[in-house]
């Protein structure tokens, strides 16, 4: 079993680097909005849509994140859990921020890529 | 029985692609070559313009084949190779499918890439995408099929280049930007020589060269063509995790992804991996590196993807899998 460490600190590379995935991230659900540190929590995101709800992003290693609402409203449900990995929270992100963008699955097809009798040259 | 190789010529309406493959067809080289020709419209002609000689030409005149007749595609090839089987056609030696000027060429090398039943008799050689010279740049603005073909091909055939010069217009520059790695060649009446489209090496290392892709994309601003490069090897599970991710997200955006791969798990092989939008072929694992350059190289060309958002998601990707790695050592030396 995992052990998630809440006391992680990243680099400032790391951040650079979460918060350009995050934002192209947004780009390509189509999504306007912003990425920006979490000024309560060091190793944390604000992803904002223009036009809703912001969304509190927190890692803690190794490679777990949460997702809760920023803001919530009074009794509102906060998204809860976490989740394993970047593809995990790229995920939920997409299903919260952007359901209507395409979202579709990798398909390894049935066919070698130089033919079966060529083995690999 | 070896697997037979199987082309797709495609190109905006009248960009020259029927008369490419009938001259090509005259060529002794593809004397043995079986044609699909998919025509849009309920009267196809296309196929009645072709020569028959010893190739066996099917037409499928039930709709374009990247939208509508897809099963039909993957049922008339497994039935020309039945036939073949069974002595019923000539033993053809290849397969070239023509596409209607509007296809989208995406589908159609996922159905061939997909489909179980052809998976052991046929291989994809080459997406080969006619552009006429007078009026390709004409089309490639107004039609954005047109750049998708052009974007997707491994060959360009520049056709119609005695009605104008393609140096000279900026098509062949504006078609180097858009799909660097492929070599433009010309025809005129669909003169050229076969074996400059067809055969030869099925794997070609010049395509993982990080220097072609320096140009930017000018004059297709949705359409990007880049190469990512890494010195150091990738964790396999990061490039699983990676190419998943890509699917997952931007699978119609991707146009092609070809990556030659430093795999860390397998120092001396590297993997060559080619996808075409969220499907992939199985990697293949090369028996040795091409040349001195180990690095892992891997092509991308998308619509509306930011080079700079991959280079971060593949790093990204990577740190995770590298902290989980060292949490695992940890746990695994814990006297506990």
């Amino acid at each position: 079993m995992l052990v998630y460490h809440d006391a992680m600190r990243h680099d400032a590379a790391w951040h650079a680097r979460v918060s350009l995935v995050l934002s192209g991230a947004l780009r390509v659900w189509g999504v306007s909005g912003t990425v920006a540190r979490d000024p309560d929590d060091p190793d944390g995101f604000v992803v904002a849509r223009n036009s809703g709800p912001a969304m509190r992003v927190r890692h803690h290693a190794p490679g777990g994140w949460t997702v809760t609402l920023r803001d919530p409203v009074p009794g509102a449900q906060a998204p809860p859990g976490r989740h394993a990995g970047l593809p995990g929270l790229l995920r939920r992100l997409r299903e919260d921020l952007a359901p209507g963008a395409p979202a579709g699955r990798l398909v390894i097809g049935a066919q070698p890529l130089f033919g079966r009798d060529l083995g690999g040259q | 029985m070896a697997a037979v190789p199987v082309s797709v010529i495609t190109g905006f309406l009248g960009s020259g692609k029927t008369t490419l493959l009938a001259s090509l067809l005259r060529a002794p080289a593809l004397a043995r070559t079986a044609v699909i020709v998919n025509e849009f419209g309920t009267v196809g002609l296309d196929h009645l313009l072709l020569e028959a000689s010893d190739e066996e030409i099917v037409a499928l005149d039930s709709g374009c084949v990247c939208c509508s007749v897809r099963g039909d595609l993957v049922r008339t090839a497994g039935d020309l190779l039945a036939r073949r089987a069974a002595g019923a056609v000539a033993a053809f030696e290849r397969i070239v499918i023509e596409t209607t000027g509007l296809a989208d060429p995406a589908p159609i090398l996922q159905a061939l890439m997909t489909d179980p039943a052809l998976a052991d008799a046929l291989y994809l050689e080459s997406v080969i995408a006619t552009v006429d010279a007078a009026a390709g740049a004409a089309t490639l603005d107004a039609h954005p099929e047109s750049v998708k073909q052009a974007a997707m091909a491994d060959r360009i055939v520049v056709t119609k280049t005695d009605l104008s010069d393609p140096a000279a217009s900026g098509l062949a520059e504006r078609l180097h930007a858009l799909n660097p790695a492929a070599p433009q060649l010309t025809a005129v009446h669909g003169a050229l020589d076969a074996s400059r489209l067809f055969g030869g090496r099925p794997y070609d290392p010049r395509l993982y060269d990080p220097g072609l892709y320096e140009v930017p994309a000018r004059g297709h601003a949705t359409v990007t063509t880049f190469c990512l490069r890494r010195n150091a090897p990738l964790r396999a599970v990061t490039l699983s995790l990676f190419l998943q991710v890509l699917a997952e997200h931007c699978g119609a955006g991707l146009l092609r992804l070809k990556g030659l791969v430093h795999v860390r798990e397998s120092p001396g092989r590297p993997a060559v991996i080619h996808g075409v939008q969220h499907v992939f072929h199985p990697p293949a694992w090369l028996d040795a590196w091409p040349d001195g350059d180990h690095t892992t190289r891997i092509v991308v060309i998308a619509l509306g993807l930011d080079q700079r958002w991959l280079e971060a998601l593949l790093d990204a990707l990577d740190d995770e899998v590298s902290e989980l790695e060292r949490n695992q050592n940890v746990q695994s030396c814990d006297p506990r």
